[in-house]
C-alpha cells in the first residue's frame, strides 16, 4: 500500500509539472504537442549531470541536476517558439516532430558518448544510481523524493503567477485575446515566449522527475511513453487550472503506478489478468475522462491560433 | 525560369527539396561533431543506402527498401487524407499496429489465406481509425491525443494477443512461411525483378493504384469535394449542409483503413516478425508523417518522399557502427518534419521573390 | 479651463500617407483635433478612417506625413507611446478578455504593481471606483466581461483610457452596439468628457449623431482628405455629399407589397444560448407571406443570430415547430431545408458562406454540388457543368474578381464575395430567402444592388426574412419589421407609421406589445 501511494505521488508529480507547463503555453496561446520531446531533453540534460558529477553533496546533486533539465527542456522548446510564434507552423507539426526528434537526437548522442568511452558499448544507456539516491529520504519505507516537493511548489508558484502576478496577467491575455493585449501595449510575442519557455522548464523538469520515479537506468531510445500526452490529458481535465490539474495529475498517477504495484495486492493478482492490462490502464482511464470532459472545455480562446498582427 | 516557379507544384518540390538539404546537412553536422573522421562517408552512404552493396546485391537490397516503402506510401497516405479534411491522425502509428496484430493473427492462429488477412488488417485498422473518429464527432476529444492513448492501447493489446502465436524460445512471432504459406502475399513475377527478392510482391502494384485512388478520390469527386471543404471550413461544411460527424468518422475509418493495410502489406510479406515484448510504437506511422508533409501532402508525392525517407532510414545501417548510430537516418527526417512546418513560409518567400523580380521587369519595359 | 496649452491643436496628422500592396488607403491626409473639442471624422467603409486612426494608434507606420502632439512633432511606433502621449481608444470591436472581469481588463497593461510583480487590485479598484462616479459610467468591477451588458462593456472600454489619464480619446463607430437610448447617454458622456477638458474624436458614418454631438468634422473618401466643416455651419446633405461625392437616393423604390399564403410559419420557437445558461431565443412566433419581406429589428445579441441557427437548422430547438410550405421542418437536416426551398445568406461571410481556399466556381456550388447537374451517378464531379454555372452566375450578378470562375474566394474583395453569396442563394429559387445583415461591410452603390434583389425576390412570389441592425435598412426595405429585444418578439410595426424613435423604444425594451400570431 505504502509502495502504491509512494509511485502515485511520484508519477503524479511527473504529470503535474509537465500538465502545468502545457497549460502555461497554452494560456499564452501556444499550443505544446511537443511536452514528450521536452521531457526527453530535461532527462537526458539531468541524466549528464548525474553521471559525470560524481560524488558530491545531496544537495548539490539534487539542484544541478535539476537545473540542467530545466535548461536544457527550455533550449528545446525554443524550436516550438520560432516555429510556432514568428513563422506561423503548424503547431501540432511542429510538436510531433519536436517528439521524433528528441528521441532519436537523444539515441545518437548516448550511443555516440557511451561508444567513445568504450568502443564495444552500442547501448543507449545511462546509468545514476548513486545519484538517484540523492533524490531520496526514506522514511520507514517510504521514498519520499524530492521531486514530490518541487510538483507542489510548482502548482503555488503557478497559481501565484497566472492569477497574482501582473506578467501571468498579460500572458493568459494572450492566449484569449492577443489583439486586446496589443491595444495596450504587451508584446505578444513576448508573452508567448514566456509561455513557451516556461512549458520548456517544467516540461523538462518532469522528465528528469519520470527517469528517476523507478529505475536507476535509463534507456533513451524508449522515450517517455506517452506520458507527455497523459499530462495533456491532465491538463484538459483539469481545465487549464492549476488546482484542478493538480487533482487530475493524482488520479492519472494512481492508475499508472498500480502497474508497477499491482503484484502487491492479493486482491488484484487473483482477478489474473495480464500485465499489459494494467499498462493499458493509464490510458484507458485517460480516453474515458476525454470522452466526458471535452465537450465543455474551456480552452483558451486563441490557443494554437498564430498571432496576427494585422488582424482586429 | 519565373514561369517554372509560377507553379505551385513546382514550388512544393523545391520547398521538399530545401527541407531535405538542410536535414541532411544537419544530419551530416551532427556526425562530425560525435567524430569528424568518418562523417562525410558516413553521411554518404545513409543517402547512398543500397548502392553502397556490390552491383550484383544492389537490386535486391532496393527490393527490401521496396517492401518496407509501400506500407510507408500508405500509412503517409492515411495521413495526408485525415490531415485534408482538417485531421491529425497520428493515431495512424496504433491503427497499423492494428492491422499487423490483425493479419499476423488470422495467418498465424486461424490459417486464413492471404486475402482474407489482409481485409481483416483493413477492418482492424478501419475500427480503431473509427474510435478516434466517434470520439472527436460526438465528444470533441482532440484527435491528436486520443490516437496516442489508442497507440498505446493498441501496442500493449497486441503484443498479449500475439504472445499467443509466438515462437517459445523468442519473443518474435512464428514465420508465416514456416506455419501458412497460403497468408504470404504472391510475388506476381514482380521479385524477379528485384534480384529473386521474395520480399517483392504484389504490394507494390497495388499500392501506386491506391495512391491513385486517393488522389482521385480527393481531387475529382464529392466526397472529395465535401471533404476538403470540411477541412477548410468545417462551419461552412456544416452551412451548407455537409453531414459533418458522419464525415469526421468517415475520414478517420479510411484513414485506419490504409493503416491497417500497410501493416498487412509488410508483414504478409514475411519479411518482417512482431516482437511481443516491444515496449514502444512502431516508427512507420510516424515516417508517415514525414512522409506526409514532405511529399506536399499530395497523394503521387507521398509516392516518392515514402520512398526518400525509407531509402535514408535503411541508408542509416550502413554509417560506420564504430562510432555512429542508426538513428541518426531517424534524426535527419524528424528534422524534416520539423522544416516542413516552415514550407508554408518557404513557399511565400518564393512568391515574395517572383513578385518583386516580376515588378523589377515590368519597371524595365 | 485655465490649463496653458502651446498651440491650438491637441494633435495633428499632417499629410499621412499609408500604402498597402495595391491600395493607397491613405492619401496625404490632414486631421487636426483641437483641446477640448469633439471631431468627428466621417466616410464610408473602405474610406480610410481605421487605417488613419491605426497609424495615430501606432499600429501601422505610415509612409509619408508627420504628427504633432502639442505642436511638438512626435513618433508613434506602438500602442505603448500612444498611451504614453495620452492618446486612448475604444475600438468598434472591443478589445476585452471575455473570461477576465472588468477590473482585470482595465488595468490590463498598466497594472498597479508591488515587488516582483504582485498585482496591487486594492489600488486599482479604488482609482476605478473614483472614476466611474465622477463621469457617472457605471460598471461592476467584479463581474466579468462574458455576463456584462454591451453597453457596460463599452463603459468598461472607456474607464480603460480614463484609468490611464489619456487626454486624447478616440471613439471608433461607438453607436453601432447601442440602442437608441443607450447613445443618447454616450453622447452625453462624450459631452462631459469634453467639458472635462479630454479632446474627443468621433469616427462614424451617421450622420445625425455627428450633428448631434460634434463640433467639427472632417470628410474622408476613398483614401483622400475631402475637407472638415464646423457642424454648426453645414447640414446633414452636404455632409452626405461630401462623404459619397454624389447625391444618394437613400429610399429604396418599391411597389406596395401584395402577400399571399403563409410560406413560413414559426411556432413557439424556443433555442437555447451558447455564451450562457439561458435561452437566447424564447418562445418566438410569427409568419412570412409569399410576396413580403420580414425584417426582424434589434441591438446585435438579442437573439437575431441564434434564431436564423434554429430556422436554418444550424442549431436545434429546445421546443417549438417550424412550418415551411405547409412542411413540418422543425427536425428536418441543413440540406433537407435546403433543398426543400430555404436559402439562407449567412450573417458571417467567412465563417459560414464561403469555402475561402476554394476557387469562386466550388463556392457557387457549395449549396447544390450533389446535384445531378454538377456530379455524376458515381459520385464524380462534373468539372465543366460547374465551370459553365459559374460563369452565367458571376455575368448575371455582376461579381466582380481577378481570374472569374478559377479566383480563390480569399483573392476576392468582401463586397464581391458577398456578391457571391447572393448570387448563389438567389439563384437556388428559394421559396423562402433568410437574409441576415445581407449589406454588412458593403459600400452605398453595392447595398443599393442589394436592396433591389431582396425587393426583386419579393415581386417573384417568395418570402423573404430579413435580420437587420441598421435603422435605415430596416426602416426602408421591409413590409413589416419585427422587433426582437432579449429573444423575444416585443413588437410589429409597419415602417410606413413609425418612426425611428419608437422602434429604437421598442430595441430598447422600453416599450413592448402582446404580439399576436396571425
Amino acid at each position: 500500500m505504502l509502495l502504491l501511494i509512494q509511485y502515485t505521488l511520484i508519477f503524479a508529480s511527473v504529470l503535474l509539472l509537465v500538465a502545468l507547463g502545457g497549460c502555461v503555453s497554452e494560456h499564452s496561446g501556444v499550443i505544446n504537442l511537443g511536452l514528450e520531446g521536452i521531457m526527453v531533453v530535461g532527462a537526458l540534460g539531468g541524466a549528464l549531470v548525474m553521471r559525470s558529477l560524481g560524488t558530491t553533496s545531496a544537495f548539490v546533486m539534487v539542484l544541478v541536476a535539476m537545473l540542467a533539465a530545466i535548461l536544457s527542456g527550455m533550449l528545446y522548446s525554443c524550436l516550438l517558439g520560432v516555429a510556432a510564434i514568428h513563422f506561423n507552423a503548424d503547431q501540432t507539426l511542429v510538436g510531433t516532430a519536436m517528439n521524433l526528434l528528441a528521441t532519436a537526437a537523444a539515441t545518437v548522442f548516448v550511443k555516440a558518448m557511451n561508444t567513445a568511452a568504450n568502443p564495444d558499448n552500442h547501448s543507449s544507456e545511462i546509468e545514476y544510481i548513486s545519484a538517484r539516491k540523492m533524490f531520496i529520504v526514506n522514511i520507514n519505507g517510504f521514498e519520499f523524493n524530492w521531486f514530490m516537493m518541487v510538483a507542489i511548489i510548482a502548482v503555488v508558484l503557478v497559481y501565484i503567477f497566472l492569477y497574482k502576478n501582473r506578467l501571468g496577467l498579460r500572458l493568459m491575455a494572450c492566449g484569449e485575446h492577443p489583439q486586446a493585449a496589443a491595444s495596450v501595449g504587451i508584446s505578444v510575442y513576448k508573452m508567448r515566449w514566456t509561455g513557451v519557455l516556461i512549458s520548456g522548464a517544467l516540461g523538462g523538469l518532469g522528465g528528469l522527475c519520470y527517469i528517476l520515479a523507478g529505475v536507476s537506468i535509463w534507456k533513451f531510445e524508449n522515450g517517455v511513453a506517452g506520458f507527455g500526452f497523459l499530462a495533456l490529458a491532465v491538463m484538459i481535465f483539469g481545465q487549464w487550472k492549476p488546482t484542478r490539474i493538480a487533482l487530475a495529475a493524482l488520479i492519472f498517477g494512481l492508475f499508472r503506478a498500480l502497474s508497477n504495484t499491482y503484484t502487491g495486492f492479493p486482491f488484484l493478482v487473483s482477478m489474473n489478468l495480464p500485465g499489459n492490462v494494467y499498462n493499458m490502464m493509464p490510458y484507458i482511464v485517460c480516453l474515458i475522462v476525454l470522452a466526458f470532459t471535452s465537450k465543455a472545455s474551456r480552452a483558451p480562446k486563441a490557443e494554437g491560433i498564430p498571432y496576427d498582427k494585422g488582424s482586429r | 525560369m519565373r514561369k517554372v516557379l509560377k507553379n505551385e507544384g513546382v514550388q512544393a518540390f523545391l520547398a521538399s527539396l530545401i527541407c531535405i538539404l538542410i536535414g541532411l546537412l544537419i544530419g551530416y553536422i551532427v556526425l562530425l561533431f560525435i567524430n569528424p573522421s568518418g562523417a562525410g562517408d558516413s553521411t554518404l552512404n545513409v543517402i547512398k543506402n543500397f548502392l553502397y552493396k556490390k552491383p550484383a546485391r544492389q537490386m535486391k537490397e532496393l527490393g527490401n527498401t521496396m517492401a518496407k516503402t509501400m506500407p510507408l506510401i500508405l500509412c503517409s497516405l492515411s495521413i495526408l487524407f485525415s490531415y485534408k479534411v482538417g485531421l491529425f491522425n497520428i493515431g495512424t502509428a496504433g491503427q497499423y499496429v492494428a492491422g499487423a496484430c490483425a493479419s499476423l493473427y488470422a495467418a498465424l492462429a486461424w490459417g486464413w489465406g492471404w486475402l482474407p488477412c489482409m481485409l481483416f488488417a483493413i477492418v482492424a485498422g478501419a475500427l480503431l481509425g473509427g474510435i478516434t473518429g466517434l470520439l472527436k464527432a460526438y465528444c470533441n476529444v482532440n484527435e491528436v491525443i486520443s490516437g496516442i492513448m489508442l497507440n498505446w492501447i493498441a501496442l500493449y493489446t497486441t503484443n498479449t494477443i500475439l504472445a499467443t502465436v509466438k515462437e517459445s524460445t523468442s519473443p518474435y512471432t512464428h514465420y508465416i512461411d514456416k506455419v501458412n504459406k497460403s497468408a504470404l502475399l504472391p510475388t506476381a513475377g514482380i521479385d524477379s525483378l528485384f534480384g529473386n527478392n521474395n520480399n517483392v510482391t504484389i504490394a507494390v502494384p497495388l499500392t501506386i493504384i491506391v495512391a491513385i485512388v486517393i488522389w482521385i478520390i480527393l481531387s475529382k469527386t464529392k466526397l472529395g469535394y465535401e471533404l476538403k471543404a470540411t477541412g477548410n471550413n468545417k462551419n461552412a461544411a456544416k452551412y451548407a449542409g455537409m453531414a459533418q460527424n458522419r464525415n469526421i468518422i468517415l475520414t478517420l475509418v479510411i484513414s485506419g483503413a490504409l493503416a491497417g493495410l500497410a501493416a498487412s502489406l509488410l508483414y504478409q510479406t514475411g519479411y518482417m516478425r512482431w516482437e511481443c515484448t516491444q515496449s514502444s510504437v512502431p516508427s512507420m506511422g510516424f515516417n508517415g508523417i514525414a512522409a506526409a508533409f514532405l511529399g506536399g501532402l499530395h497523394p503521387i508525392g507521398a509516392i516518392f518522399s515514402s520512398f526518400f525517407i525509407q531509402h535514408i532510414t535503411d541508408g542509416g545501417q550502413y554509417v560506420n557502427t564504430n562510432f555512429y548510430s542508426p538513428q541518426i537516418s531517424d534524426v535527419i527526417s524528424s528534422v524534416i518534419i520539423y522544416l516542413c512546418g516552415f514550407v508554408l513560409f518557404i513557399k511565400l518567400t518564393m512568391k515574395k521573390w517572383i513578385a518583386k523580380s516580376e515588378e523589377k521587369k515590368g519597371a524595365k519595359n | 479651463m485655465g490649463e496653458e496649452h502651446k498651440s491650438e491643436y491637441a494633435i495633428e496628422m499632417l499629410h499621412i500617407t499609408k500604402r498597402f500592396p495595391g491600395i493607397i488607403a491613405n492619401d496625404d491626409i490632414t486631421l487636426q483635433l483641437r483641446h477640448g473639442e469633439i471631431h468627428a471624422l466621417l466616410g464610408e467603409n473602405g474610406a480610410g478612417k481605421s487605417t488613419l486612426m491605426s497609424v495615430l494608434f501606432g499600429l501601422y507606420q505610415a509612409e509619408e506625413g508627420t504628427i504633432k502632439k502639442d505642436g511638438q512633432e512626435v513618433k508613434i511606433n506602438d500602442p505603448n507611446d500612444a498611451n504614453d502621449l495620452g492618446i486612448g481608444m475604444v475600438h468598434q470591436h472591443f478589445k476585452l478578455v471575455e473570461c477576465f472581469t472588468v477590473l482585470d481588463n482595465i488595468i490590463l497593461g498598466d497594472e498597479p504593481v508591488g515587488s516582483i510583480g504582485m498585482l496591487k487590485k486594492a489600488e486599482a479598484r479604488k482609482k476605478i471606483v473614483a472614476l466611474s462616479e465622477k463621469y457617472g459610467l457605471q460598471v461592476n468591477p467584479d463581474a466579468k466581461i462574458e455576463d456584462i451588458t454591451v453597453g457596460m462593456q463599452q463603459r468598461t472600454e472607456i474607464l480603460k483610457m480614463l484609468y490611464r489619464d489619456n487626454e486624447i480619446l478616440i471613439f471608433d463607430e461607438p453607436t453601432a452596439v447601442l440602442t437608441p437610448q443607450e447613445i443618447e447617454e454616450l453622447m452625453q458622456i462624450m459631452k462631459n468628457l469634453a467639458a472635462e477638458g479630454k479632446s474627443i474624436l468621433f469616427i462614424s458614418h451617421k450622420l445625425a449623431e455627428i450633428m448631434a454631438v460634434a463640433d467639427r468634422c472632417s470628410v474622408l473618401r476613398k483614401g483622400k482628405y475631402i475637407g472638415t466643416v464646423e457642424t454648426k455651419n453645414t447640414t446633414m446633405e452636404e455632409l452626405s455629399a461630401m462623404m459619397v461625392g454624389r447625391n444618394v437616393n437613400f429610399h429604396v423604390e418599391k411597389q406596395p407589397a401584395n402577400p399571399g399564403e403563409v410560406l413560413l410559419d414559426v411556432q413557439h420557437v424556443t433555442v437555447a444560448s451558447k455564451a450562457h445558461s439561458n435561452n437566447a431565443v424564447k418562445d418566438v412566433s410569427f409568419q412570412v407571406r409569399r410576396g413580403e419581406i420580414v425584417c426582424i429589428a434589434g441591438i446585435d445579441g438579442n437573439g437575431q443570430s441564434e434564431l436564423v441557427y434554429g430556422l436554418t437548422g444550424l442549431e436545434p430547438l429546445v421546443s417549438g415547430n417550424i412550418i415551411m410550405d405547409g412542411q413540418d421542418i422543425t427536425k428536418a437536416s441543413i440540406r433537407k431545408r435546403s433543398v426543400s426551398g430555404m436559402s439562407h445568406i449567412p450573417e458571417d461571410r467567412h465563417k459560414h458562406g464561403l469555402v475561402l481556399d476554394y476557387p469562386l466556381e466550388f463556392n457557387m456550388i457549395l449549396q447544390t454540388y450533389f446535384k445531378p447537374q454538377f456530379t455524376s451517378k458515381i459520385g464524380f464531379l462534373r468539372r465543366k457543368n460547374i465551370r459553365e454555372y459559374s460563369d452565367r452566375l458571376i455575368e448575371e450578378y455582376d461579381v466582380r474578381s481577378g481570374q472569374g470562375s478559377v479566383t480563390p474566394a480569399r483573392a476576392m474583395s468582401g463586397g464581391n464575395q458577398q456578391k457571391a453569396i447572393i448570387a448563389r442563394e438567389i439563384d437556388k429559387q428559394p421559396e423562402v430567402l433568410v437574409a441576415v445583415q445581407p449589406t454588412r461591410g458593403l459600400d452605398v452603390g453595392a447595398i443599393e444592388s442589394v436592396h433591389k434583389q431582396l425587393v426583386a425576390q419579393r415581386d417573384a412570389g417568395k418570402a423573404v426574412l430579413l435580420i437587420s441592425l441598421e435603422l435605415d435598412e430596416v426602416m426602408d426595405v421591409p413590409d413589416r419589421i419585427l422587433v426582437m429585444y432579449e429573444g423575444e418578439i416585443v413588437g410589429e410595426l409597419d415602417p410606413k407609421q413609425t418612426t425611428q424613435e419608437e422602434l429604437g423604444l421598442y430595441m430598447a425594451g422600453a416599450k413592448r406589445d402582446e404580439v399576436k400570431v396571425n
